[in-house]
């Protein structure tokens, strides 16, 4: 036992060397985080931008002092910017089919009458390949609506016909957190776990095998357990090490992370070792340690809609709905929101840690088996 | 040279690209089953096919505490749970014991009708609903909010029965409907301009820089240099191979797409398999680029991942590009891969003409004659440098 423990340490040390002698590695070991992070700082800076000017135009059709307050109220909208304001429906449709603008709203005639009676309408055409700029404009007209609303209730000004909802819906979250685009941070972490994971193993086994020296270190004293034991505890140090640069840049960026850090890195270790796992079975059919890392990046990437990091799994078709939950990556990214978000202790995860736990244990076997016959 | 001499010499080197890829039964099977198939039905499957509708709310477990026990409240309720958005509505909670099963995974919402609810409707005023959310689940919040809120701004306390609601009454706001206009296209539609372009690019640049990385560490593309076949040739065969790679890509993708996911393209089959190739050509020719700097394999690897991740934050795929801000927005405009993005919405969803989408073409077409200028010079002058 003490051999194996001193040769697991060996081996370890070794790669954690060679890591270090390798610059490309050890860059893309660091930039992953950086990057990723990069990439959602772009995303949800569009999104949080005070103003996004969606190009549209305005067909006023009515004239009437109902539709001049709407438009109006389009006008000072944060979310589009009237470039034009047109004479006819079909000007209006014409500009967005040219692809002058991404709205055309229109505001039929007998608009102001249709208000008091309550049947008043208003036309939004919108480019819809452009997804959210589309939903903007209709956001636009929503709230231009609901503002004359608000300012007739609140001033005892000109009501027209509208009226205000009958039930207000309050959202309350239950972390107590305002509503941010945040919700995907612990998916990019869980993310960050499965590259990392997979380019360990493309590190530990398939270069090896190409440089020659897999067979050399199997033939050495050491124990083929202890030769993968260390491959993995040196995996587990690097994976501590990028969930702390993760963590950092969350607190950085005015993440508040509430459940236990200790957690935290368990469940990342956890999503890393099935994700070695994985990447040994992989490895014993592909060779070539790039066409190995093309094939992961490639699975990884579908991941990011059915493992929960960008947005629920609850919200996926069935189908989808069904992969997800097939997924032990799922239950770390759920594992990881929990302990971020809501705090939550051992106990409200314990049954995701144990799939991930269950999962590998079954894997690794049969890994370390077919990895050892192709050897 | 002579015309036929080149071309001779492209088909060779060509030809030859297929021996060397034939041989490799890894890259075959990623090259043409593994990436398209893999993209286009994980996303299919996490989208649902065209055609096909589904509630995201329907299944979610909702606590349903009802504090003022009115009529009211019990029609809502009513409306709600034979409501197709609703179906998982539980009721027997205490507020209390709600909320404390919030973030355990039995229940992921709880609606609050808070007292006096009732009393509110009947004189005029707005009632309110109190709804508890686990955020942890990203999204879930607001599609929860955003279903339940279509159902309150329509409630009417005096109706026993509340009316099936139309798509015109869901888009109703305090008392303005909104009459969407716009093409409407099938939910796949989508998926499959994404899945195109990604698997092109993904696959593209590899096959085409890791190729010549590939060759460069073997030893084989030296004495493909210094053979009597010229710079031209060697990037016409491989351009060659490619376009036929992904000519069967491109049919794979569409085949999956529209006979398992039902996806109904606004757009003949040739305008995107053009739209496609030209995708395959920009990517070529950032290939050569990349690949007459003489990098590693693994290297090459490296920068299609962060190349691909670049992608997802500026070509306007994930988010529209007119909705980024200040140098995102810049740099979204300088890329090709924006306007091929683009093209492929307009003829996929909206059926728009391709030789309409000049400025598109015309910038992506540029892009193929400067990134191919480019290589062709970095390649001629290593070669010069190698006969030297």
């Amino acid at each position: 036992m003490k051999i194996f423990v001193r040769d697991t340490i060996a081996i370890t040390g070794k790669e954690l060397r060679q890591l270090r002698r390798d610059p490309v590695s050890l860059l893309l070991t660091i930039m992953f985080p950086i990057l990723l992070i990069g990439t959602f700082i772009v995303i949800v800076s569009a999104f949080r931008a005070t103003t996004h000017n969606v190009p549209v135009v305005v067909a006023d059709l009515d004239g009437s002092p109902a539709s001049n307050a709407l438009l109006n109220q389009i006008t000072q909208s944060r979310f589009v910017h009237v470039t034009q304001l047109v004479q006819t429906e079909d000007q209006a449709y014409q500009e967005v089919a040219n692809g002058q603008v991404i709205g055309a709203i229109v505001i039929p005639p007998g608009f102001g009458v249709a208000l008091a009676s309550g049947d008043a309408f208003v036309i939004v055409s919108t480019d819809n390949s452009k997804l959210t700029s589309s939903q903007f404009v209709s956001e636009a007209v929503n709230e231009g609506a609901q503002e004359i609303v608000t300012q007739a209730t609140q001033e005892g000004g000109v009501s027209f016909g509208l009226k205000l909802a009958p039930i207000e819906v309050v959202t309350r979250p239950v972390s107590g957190r305002p509503p941010t685009g945040d919700p995907i941070l612990p998916g990019f972490l869980g993310l960050i776990a499965i590259l990392g994971g997979f380019d360990d193993i493309v590190n530990a086994i398939s270069r090896e095998r190409e440089r020659g020296t897999f067979p050399r270190l199997s033939l050495s004293p050491v124990s083929l357990l202890a030769v993968y034991s260390g491959k993995l505890f040196a995996s587990v140090v690097l994976t501590i090490l990028r969930t702390a640069l993760m963590l950092i840049i969350f607190r950085l960026y005015g993440l508040v992370i509430r459940g236990s850090l200790v957690l935290i890195f368990l469940t990342t270790i956890l999503i890393a070792v099935f994700t070695l796992s994985l990447g040994l079975t992989i490895s014993s059919r592909i060779r070539g340690s790039a066409t190995l890392t093309v094939l992961e990046i490639a699975m990884t990437f579908p991941l990011f809609s059915l493992a929960g990091t960008f947005s629920s799994p609850l919200l996926l078709a069935p189908g989808g709905m069904a992969i997800a939950h097939s997924l032990p990556w799922t239950y770390g990214n759920d594992a990881l929101r929990r302990l971020i978000y809501l705090g939550s202790g051992f106990s409200a995860i314990a049954g995701d840690l144990a799939i991930l736990l269950i999962s590998s244990l079954m894997l690794m076997p049969i890994a370390i088996l077919l990895s050892k016959r192709t050897m | 040279m002579s015309i036929a001499g080149f071309l001779n010499d492209s088909i060779a080197v060509a030809g030859n690209e297929f021996r060397v890829f034939r041989r490799n039964r890894s890259a075959v099977l990623i090259s043409l089953v593994v990436l398209p198939l893999f993209f286009t039905a994980s996303l299919g499957a996490g989208r649902g096919g065209a055609g096909y509708t589904y509630s995201p709310t329907a299944n979610i477990p909702i606590a349903w505490v009802d504090n003022d026990n009115s009529l009211a409240s019990f029609r809502l309720w009513q409306s709600l749970a034979t409501s197709p958005d609703f179906h998982n509505l539980i009721q027997g909670y205490t507020e209390k014991g709600a909320l404390a099963q919030l973030g355990t995974k039995r229940i992921y919402a709880v609606i609050v009708v808070p007292k006096g609810f009732e009393n509110d409707l009947e004189n005029g005023n707005q009632a309110r609903l109190i709804l508890y959310t686990d955020d942890s689940e990203p999204g879930l919040s607001d599609q929860v909010q955003s279903t339940l809120t279509t159902y309150t701004q329509n409630f009417d306390v005096n109706v026993q029965v509340q009316p099936y609601l139309t798509q015109l009454q869901r888009q109703t706001i305090a008392g303005v409907a909104i009459v969407k206009k716009g093409a409407i296209f099938a939910g796949f539609n989508l998926g499959l301009t994404t899945v195109l372009a990604i698997v092109q690019i993904f696959a593209v640049f590899y096959e085409i820089a890791g190729g010549i990385s590939r060759e460069r560490e073997e030893g084989t593309y030296a004495r493909l240099l210094v053979s009597p076949i010229s710079t031209g040739s060697i990037m016409l065969g491989k351009t060659l191979f490619d376009i036929i790679l992904s000519v069967i890509r491109t049919f794979t993708i569409l085949g999956i797409s529209v006979y398992a996911y039902r996806a109904r393209p606004n757009t003949d089959i040739l305008t995107l398999l053009m739209l496609s190739l030209i995708i395959a050509l920009v990517t070529m020719g950032i290939g050569f680029v990349v690949g007459a700097l003489k990098m590693g394999q693994r290297a090459i690897v490296i920068i299609e991942f962060f190349m691909i991740l670049f992608l997802f934050a500026f070509s306007g795929e994930f988010i529209d590009s007119n909705l980024l801000v200040g140098v995102s927005q810049t740099i979204s405009y300088l890329l090709p891969f924006t306007y091929a993005f683009d093209a492929l919405k307009r003829t996929i969803l909206l059926g728009r003409p391709v030789f309409s989408l000049t400025f598109d073409l015309e910038y992506m077409i540029g892009s193929i004659v400067l990134t191919y200028a480019m290589a062709f010079v970095l390649l001629h002058f290593s070669r010069e440098r190698l006969i030297a």
